[in-house]
């Protein structure tokens, strides 16, 4: 389960607070949209629930399974199950695509205390993945994200989910530059991963997303708390009336 | 007091030991009158110097303290298996041998079967023989002023003389491979020409490595002549692995015919103090060039490399892309010159150096020169030193890489964009696993 509890966030360098008391539960087995305007604190939550550099948590603090997150390296969370599914995936160039997975991935399941993979084990798992996912083997034999569409980026990032087989997925803004037919397969990659094992938080500015994951709850954030808790109604609601209500309330 | 004609001790050490060995060189009387004549050129220019502006950044009178006695023979024992293990990674690419010891060619290390298009001898023998061939060859040598090509010409001993026939196409690469060996510590002068005749294929790669408990110190002064005709291709690539403590001063004198083709490719890694100069002429129109290069520097280790491309005839294209890992007090310079002369119209060229500056000391010296003087011409260059993206370091974290194999990986794909400009897989694959081993990573499985 992952509670956030009261989290208040700014940026390492500057004085303004960014989250300003965040709470939230989320059980394990759900998925749980978070959606809100821009400027709310959507992307700063993602990045202090993967552990970047540049923000403080000045109070609160973020659980997963009873653990807290916050002292804990990037590296050491992903150990933990925690994934962020970019919203602009990097690209590496020079770096094959099999080589940055399979370093990856075991990398984690060293620290998850399971043997590395072989190479042709290794192999065969992307390719099976990789199916689901539309994805070329070939494809990752170039570097990777080099020279990728929107589309085929984001299908790299859930190929990556699908095979690090994490336990928190953290989803930011992943609609984000897709057309349908990327939307559709993007989605049935995430849904193929829906398990009681596993918790989602999926942050996206637009419904459109929520039609093909459909979510166990809706929370609204906006100045960086959150606003209003619902089921999947309310994402419906908000593509109707906007964030107005919200920002103005904030305001 | 004049300071210009002082020499330095190493300068008179040098003229010395020219005096000293001259009877030992091998040579026939032309040859040793043309030896006699560029250590007198040489004496008359002393060792390149900062204010010199081609070696602004790399001042040989500064770093050249003292000078080792050149190898004029040598019986030093290497066994296949020794040679297998110098080369490392090298020894899995499937080419054709042709193998020297301390500047001498070993011909029982060679593995050249009978290669159909491709003549290959031993120039140590052909300045012996006396031949046309050399005197030509020879006299074709640029007299210009540099003084590390007079040195070449006054000490080399031996190299590799490559001829690709007319219309021939050699599918597997020939590798010349100098290897260093036993406890002397010397300086050695190799001399190579390569030729690919009008329409030939051919692939060169010229490979400077160590025998494990050979001395760290040497003094290697080689010069490559490169002549690729009308319509030939000709990959081309040095690749320089040593233990931190060598002098490498390297050239590489390229004229290309018409529509022709010529990719260079350069790799060094661990030397003490390394000048790789490049010097292309475009003699015909519609000729292709690349050159490209990685090096890694680190502790005090100086990587220079310094080119010149002189587009004397329309329509060529020349492309450049250099770059460098630079970590503790280590130094890359990097000097790219464009000549583009008033005929030479629809010239095309671009050109990129970029550093990845991995220490606080790390120094990297950039000084690209385009003296254009067409008007209908697209030439671009382009610079960058830069740490490691912090984004990117993030990016590889949060898929759970710690830190110091996910800046290891970063370190990898740098220079690996720079290595993708080899054109030969298993070349490619054995410099990737060259730079892991720098990087203290282990090679892929």
């Amino acid at each position: 389960m992952l509670e956030i509890k009261n989290l208040h966030v700014k940026l390492a360098d500057e004085d303004r607070m960014i989250l300003k008391g965040l709470s939230l539960t989320v059980p394990k087995g759900e998925v749980h949209a978070i959606m809100g305007p821009n400027g709310s604190g959507k992307s700063t939550l993602a990045y202090v629930l993967a552990g970047r550099d540049g923000y403080e948590v000045t109070d609160g603090d973020i659980l997963w399974n009873g653990e807290s997150l916050i002292d804990m390296e990037p590296d050491e969370r992903a150990a933990k199950g925690v994934f962020l599914a970019f919203q602009y995936p990097m690209e590496i160039p020079g770096v094959a695509g099999l080589t940055f997975l399979r370093t990856a991935l075991n990398s984690v399941r060293k620290k998850r205390g399971e043997a590395e993979l072989t190479t042709p084990a290794f192999l065969k798992l992307a390719k099976e993945k990789g199916e689901k996912l539309n994805i070329d083997i070939e494809m990752l034999k170039r570097p990777v994200n080099v020279g990728f569409s929107g589309g085929e980026k984001k299908r790299s990032e859930i190929l990556q989910m699908a095979l690090l087989e994490p336990t928190l997925c953290v989803l930011d803004e992943t609609d984000s530059g897709l057309d349908i037919d990327a939307l559709r397969i993007v989605s049935e990659g995430v849904n193929a991963l829906r398990d009681k094992d596993r918790a989602f938080v999926v942050i996206t500015h637009y419904q459109r997303l929520l039609n093909y994951i459909v979510p166990d709850k809706v929370h609204v954030l906006a100045d960086g708390r959150i606003q209003k808790t619902g089921g999947k109604d309310l994402a419906l609601e908000l593509e109707k009336s906007g964030y107005a209500e919200y920002t103005h309330k904030a305001a | 007091m004049n300071v210009a004609v002082m020499k330095t001790k190493a300068e008179q050490a040098i003229s010395e030991s020219f005096e000293a060995v001259a009877e030992k060189l091998p040579g026939s009387a032309a040859v040793k009158a043309r030896r006699a004549q560029a250590i007198g050129a040489f004496s008359g220019l002393g060792l390149p110097h900062r204010r010199i502006e081609e070696w602004k950044y790399t001042d040989l009178r500064v770093n050249v303290k003292e000078v080792l006695a050149p190898a004029v023979e040598d019986k030093t024992p290497v066994t296949i298996a020794e040679l297998l293990v110098a080369l490392g990674p090298l020894a899995h690419v499937d080419a054709h041998r042709f193998v020297f010891v301390n500047g001498h060619h070993r011909a029982e290390l060679d593995d050249v079967a009978d290669v159909r298009g491709l003549k290959i001898a031993a120039v140590g023998d052909l300045l012996v023989s006396a031949t046309e061939d050399m005197s030509a060859m020879l006299a074709s040598t640029p007299e210009g002023g540099d003084a590390v090509e007079a040195l070449n010409t006054a000490f080399m001993t031996d190299g590799a003389a490559v001829r690709v026939a007319e219309g021939a196409s050699v599918a597997k690469p020939l590798m010349i491979v100098f290897v260093r060996a036993g406890s002397q510590a010397s300086s050695v002068a190799v001399r190579n020409f390569v030729t690919a005749e009008a329409g030939a294929n051919a692939t060169v790669i010229e490979a400077h490595v160590v025998l494990p408990g050979a001395s760290p110190d040497v003094q290697l002064n080689a010069l490559t002549e490169v002549t690729v005709g009308k319509g030939a291709t000709l990959h081309h690539a040095k690749v320089a692995v040593d233990e931190g403590k060598a002098l490498h001063l390297s050239n590489c004198d390229v004229t290309l015919d018409a529509d022709a083709t010529y990719r260079n490719f350069q790799f060094s890694a661990g030397l003490g103090l390394a000048r790789n100069g490049l010097n292309i002429i475009f003699e015909g129109e519609g000729s292709k060039l690349d050159l490209s290069g990685a090096y890694l520097a680190r502790h005090s280790e100086h990587i220079d490399t310094t080119l010149v491309v002189d587009h004397a005839v329309p329509r060529c294209e020349s492309r450049e892309l250099f770059k460098g890992v630079i970590d503790g007090h280590g130094r890359g310079v990097f000097q790219g010159k464009i000549i583009v002369r008033p005929d030479a119209q629809k010239t095309d060229g671009k050109q990129m150096s970029q550093a990845l500056m991995l220490s606080e000391d790390a120094e990297f010296d950039s000084k690209p020169e385009l003296e254009i003087f067409a008007d209908d011409v697209v030439c671009g260059h382009g610079t960058t030193a830069a740490e490691l993206d912090a984004d990117l370091l993030f990016y590889c974290r949060s898929r759970g890489i710690p830190e110091k194999e996910a800046r290891a990986l970063m370190i990898e794909s740098f220079i690996g964009e720079a290595i993708e400009k080899v054109e030969n897989e298993s070349l490619r694959d054995a410099l990737a696993a060259y730079a892991m081993q720098w990087l203290g990573r282990s090679p892929r499985g």
